[in-house]
């Protein structure tokens, strides 16, 4: 297509078809649409499907898949998964693979549960605000400690990825049984629970969603700016304000949607206990807003793109997919860049620790089984290349919330755990089959 | 490997110290015990329970570790016999592999004791929890805190038969209630890898799909309640919402205290050593199978062969009898306690 | 001869060699590729590298780009010894390199291959991708007019243009001792003219060139003298003026070093 455009003027470009047109001048990913509208028709699959087997009316949000709560809950069972994917996208690009990430988190968790629930209140005392912010630096550092030992083994003595976090999936799996002898270690920091079942409540969220849209806004202006400065052809302002009007869109939809799921009369009867508040006859609406997990993972999302896209270290990452002798040739320290890579995938399973074990509010040994095959799963499934050199972030988050989709809606419709394998795998080996087509087609 | 041979050889001083402190008694029983693999964690805790039966009637101790190999296994019982056992402990890696080693023992006259696994061998005293019994002390716990409503269901993994066998005794239980309309049964799921985190996420679906209008939860293990009671706090139901659970975890005894979780059945693994090591004393001595106390026929194996056993009922540990697990030593008071409201339980004062 | 003269003793002759690779040996497990090679190179001047394939030519010029670590032997840059471990190195001594393979990452875009380790930063120490783009638009509009496709990954680049986003790599960083291994290879006849182009012009700059090609014709118009090796070893070198072309074959093939040029160790012997 771009060929057409630099070859001669006097040739007629050939006429484009509107949808074509529109694509190229948003400057969108098709890929992503795809994804999105893949996402958008599981989801309303299940709903539909849900409502018909139960007789009740699809537009009911009680029980149905498409309801705020179910939405809310699905973003939440996500995070965990979602912010290890991010770094398993880099890893991959690399060429390299990361078996370790479940068990570097079942580690990082029982060290972390040991330190909050035995040591640190012993030292400062129970409840002192301190344990908290200890307890995620400890699992952090912890995962990241092994992450550079990963990243050590594979950059510095040649040892194939795959065998070093083969080892190391067995290795820290033993050691975190080790901590506690296999006992399961709770409850964890009060303050500390917040980081995986917290919320900010609706006033916060409004104001996040104001500043996301401002941030699309922003990004978008700066965007023009710097073009502009470099006398860049621009996008049409037609497609620009497209793109903000969906951005503003899919920010406020959230938005909107997490501030509807309310705190059930339960919570809000012991809340209102503690707070001495009267609650009304009709019971108190208290929205929750968006989950604290679920903004790690957005967070750690956005970081790990900007590391990804805009600094020297996610550059050198896909040049050495794309192809590591050249990277070396020119000049770029292949080894260091590998080992950091590493160290990043184990500082992010130290922070899906946290997620898990504050969510369960327990640590257990077996904490993070498998998963590693399901955050390597959401990032191939989220378009990241085994052969190296491809994929993106946002993509494998979305391929983790694919994945999550369908086990929890299948669990929603009660099928069992088997069915919920089954399709995940179907789903894995079509969502690489149509990535083949895709890319052959746009190749 | 390592750790568990260092084991053995710690194991094999233990005996021998043992038996210069009691050869005064001049009691000449010998017993071997062969473990399936020592390198699981709960052994050790046998282990020393059947010692601490042996030591008390001033017989010798000695062992072998198949380390998880039924071949090992065959041998191990073989020389434990030539190194003079007078009486066999067995745990069973292979109940029908080790079938040949149990026929040469009984030949030559020496009493077999099938420790927690069964080997379908009349010869062979069974001697273990009553497993079937685990279930239905489940259902009958929570049936008696929430007679009627809705019933959700946390089934473990599905590749472990245990989880079906737990639910049968289950639903045994809870069946007349449910022909009766009293019980509804909202939602049973199995949990991949008894893990509880899954627990939590399938929880979270089973609450969202009901509305909320669960009424009670029979989780098949302390763990997956665990996940359980997360999801129920999500939502303001924990204390409100019967839990079921197995094993004594700590956490899950905590529970129990703490008011979220209202039932953890416990197999004190020391209370089948100490009975197997003074069978095992008995039957040296000479005293038949069937006159040992609470020996009964028992034919619920695979094969249906009718054999003797003992078959000692787990506790059921409930917010009323938090003492007697403190007591038996398995957990301290101050963790039972810990974040209990004085007074709230009758231990935690 | 009077190269000779300037090769035997830079001291006497006042102005030392841009580049001195002297006694350069490396072995690969147990095969040596370069045994005790010495070349030389001075600013302004171009020296083709001649021999068949596997005659030790590439492996000898990836020792002074830092690819590969010698085992034996020193570098001299403008007659101070040099340190070269790695293409850091190489690059921080103003040695850049265009490879066979081009050592392109196929996957990025043609300005983050030019700029792919020495990529340029916002004052926030952020890639600043829209002033590499600008500049890569003027490089390579030196070099290849028509190229418009900056946006698009280099792998879906024609022959051609993956080689002009090569060459636009290793002369936009001001460098002063260039090697152009088999830089041809992939061009048709106008752009191979233009690539002839661009060495004399960077020669009038001051630029040293190693030139490594297969092509002997090639070297015979563009360089100032030839260096043949065979066999790991160096057969001779020698102005191209003083040479025949059939000579030069004659030290490719047999390894005959002809009377015009200086024999190296893998010089046959003649009679």
């Amino acid at each position: 297509m771009a060929s057409a455009v630099t070859s001669a003027p006097t040739t007629t470009a050939p006429v484009e078809p509107a949808l074509r047109r529109f694509l190229r001048a948003t400057e969108v990913d098709t890929r992503m649409i795809g994804m999105i509208v893949a996402l958008l028709l599981i989801w309303s699959g299940f709903h539909v499907y849900g409502a018909v087997s139960s007789g009740s009316s699809i537009f009911s949000a009680a029980g149905n898949f498409i309801s705020p709560r179910n939405l809310w809950n699905l973003m939440v069972q996500t995070s965990s998964i979602a912010v290890m994917t991010s770094g398993m996208v880099l890893i991959i690009v690399m060429r390299h693979i990361d078996l370790s990430v479940g068990s570097i988190l079942g580690f990082a968790a029982m060290i972390t549960g040991v330190a909050q629930a035995r040591w640190l209140p012993a030292a400062l005392g129970l409840g002192s605000p301190m344990i908290w912010i200890l307890g995620v630096l400890i699992a952090v550092a912890v995962g990241a400690a092994i992450g550079a030992l990963n990243g050590f083994l594979v950059a510095y003595l040649g040892i194939p990825a795959f065998i070093v976090t083969l080892g190391g999936l067995l290795f820290w799996r033993g050691a975190a049984w080790w901590v506690a002898t296999g006992a399961t270690v709770a409850p964890m920091d009060e303050t500390f629970q917040i980081i995986g079942s917290g919320a900010i409540g609706a006033t916060s969220s409004w104001i996040l969603g104001a500043l996301a849209c401002a941030a699309v806004a922003a990004g978008l202006y700066a965007g023009r700016r710097r073009r502009a400065r470099f006398n860049f052809p621009q996008r049409p302002i037609w497609a620009e304000v497209l793109l903000a009007g969906v951005g503003f869109l899919i920010v406020l939809a959230a938005t909107w949607t997490v501030n509807d799921y309310f705190w059930p009369p339960g919570v809000v009867k012991a809340y209102a206990a503690a707070h001495n508040i009267a609650v009304p006859e009709g019971g108190l609406e208290i929205p929750y807003g968006y989950a604290v997990p679920v903004l790690i993972a957005l967070v750690t999302g956005a970081v790990m793109t900007f590391f990804a896209a805009r600094t020297r270290f996610g550059r050198y990452v896909y040049a050495i997919g794309g192809n590591p002798e050249a990277a070396e040739l020119a000049g770029v320290n292949t080894r260091k860049i590998t080992m950091l890579a590493f160290m990043v995938m184990g500082g992010l399973a130290g922070i899906s620790a946290c997620i898990s074990t504050a969510r369960l509010n327990a640590a257990t040994n077996a904490l993070g089984t498998f998963d590693e095959l399901y955050v390597i799963a959401a990032a191939v499934i989220g378009g990241t290349s085994l052969a190296g050199g491809v994929g993106t972030i946002y993509g494998a988050i979305l391929g983790a919330l694919v994945m999550q989709s369908l086990q929890s809606g299948m669990v929603l419709l009660g099928f069992d755990s088997a069915y919920q394998q089954m399709v995940v795998g179907v789903v894995l080996v079509s969502a690489v089959w149509l990535d083949t087509l895709y890319r052959k087609r746009t190749a | 490997m390592k750790s568990a041979k260092t084991l053995l050889i710690g194991a094999a001083l233990f005996a021998s110290t043992s038996v210069t402190s009691v050869a005064a008694m001049a009691k000449d029983v010998v017993v071997g015990v062969s473990w399936s693999n020592f390198q699981e964690e709960r052994w050790k805790t046998d282990e020393a329970a059947i010692k601490g039966a042996l030591s008390a009637s001033g017989a010798k101790y000695i062992s072998a570790d198949a380390q998880a190999s039924a071949a090992k296994q065959l041998t191990d019982v073989e020389s434990l016999i030539s190194k003079g056992a007078n009486v066999l402990i067995i745990l069973a890696m292979d109940a029908d592999a080790i079938g040949p080693a149990v026929k040469k023992a009984t030949d030559e006259g020496i009493p077999v004791i099938a420790y927690d696994r069964e080997i379908e061998n009349p010869g062979a005293l069974y001697i273990t929890f009553d497993n079937v019994g685990v279930g239905r002390m489940m259902a009958k716990a929570i049936l008696e805190a929430k007679p009627a409503g809705n019933y959700a269901f946390i089934k473990g993994d599905k590749g472990d038969p245990n989880s079906t066998f737990l639910f049968s005794g289950i639903t045994e239980v809870l069946k007349p209630a449910m022909d009766a309309g009293k019980i509804k049964n909202v939602g049973e799921v199995f949990t991949d890898g008894w893990k509880p985190d899954n627990a939590q996420k399938n929880m979270e679906q089973l609450l969202t799909k009901n509305n909320n209008k669960i009424d009670a939860v029979v989780s098949e293990n302390d763990g997956m309640a665990g996940g359980v009671v997360a999801a129920l706090t999500a939502q303001g139901l924990a204390g409100s919402v019967p839990v079921s659970g197995q094993d004594g975890d700590h956490a899950a005894i905590n529970r129990i205290a703490l008011g979220t979780q209202t039932v953890s059945i416990w197999k004190d693994s020391r209370d089948l050593g100490k009975v197997a090591g003074e069978a095992a004393v008995a039957l040296a001595g000479g005293k038949k199978m069937a006159d040992i106390a609470n020996v009964k026929p028992f034919s619920g194996g695979a094969k249906h062969v009718t054999v003797n056993g003992i078959l000692l009922t787990p506790l059921a540990v409930t917010k009323d009898n938090l003492d007697v697990i403190i007591s038996k030593g398995w957990i301290t008071k101050d963790e039972v306690c810990a974040g209990v409201k004085a007074g709230a339980v009758a231990v935690c004062k | 001869m009077s190269t000779q003269v300037q090769t035997a003793s830079t001291a006497s002759s006042g102005v030392a060699p841009l580049v001195e690779m002297r006694d350069i040996s490396i072995a690969f497990g147990g095969i040596k590729a370069v045994d005790h090679a010495t070349v030389d190179l001075y600013p302004g001047e171009v020296v083709g590298l001649l021999g068949h394939n596997g005659a030790g030519k590439s492996t000898l010029i990836k020792v002074l780009s830092g690819a590969y670590k010698r085992d034996h032997g020193t570098i001299r840059i403008n007659g101070e010894e040099a340190t070269i471990n790695n293409p850091r190195d190489a690059k921080h001594y103003g040695i850049e390199t265009i490879y066979q393979t081009l050592a392109l990452a196929d996957n990025v875009d043609a300005a983050s291959n030019l700029f792919l380790g020495r990529e340029l930063l916002t004052p926030w120490g952020t890639l600043d991708d829209s002033a590499m783009e600008a500049q890569a638009r003027q490089v390579m509009g030196r070099l290849n007019p028509n190229f418009r496709r900056f946006k698009d990954p280099v792998k879906s680049l024609s022959g051609g243009q993956r080689q002009s986003v090569a060459i636009a790599r290793a002369i936009h960083f001001n460098a002063r001792i260039l090697i152009m291994d088999e830089p041809t290879a992939a061009l048709g006849p106008q752009e191979t003219a233009q690539v002839g182009e661009l060495i004399k012009q960077l020669k009038a700059e001051g630029i040293g060139i190693f030139l490594i090609s297969h092509d002997i014709h090639d070297v015979f118009d563009l360089a100032d003298r030839v260096s043949v090796m065979k066999n790991g070893q160096v057969v001779g070198m020698g102005a191209v003026k003083d040479m025949t072309k059939d000579e030069v074959l004659g030290m490719i093939i047999l390894g005959k070093c002809p009377p015009g040029a200086t024999p190296g160790p893998g010089a046959m012997l003649s009679n």
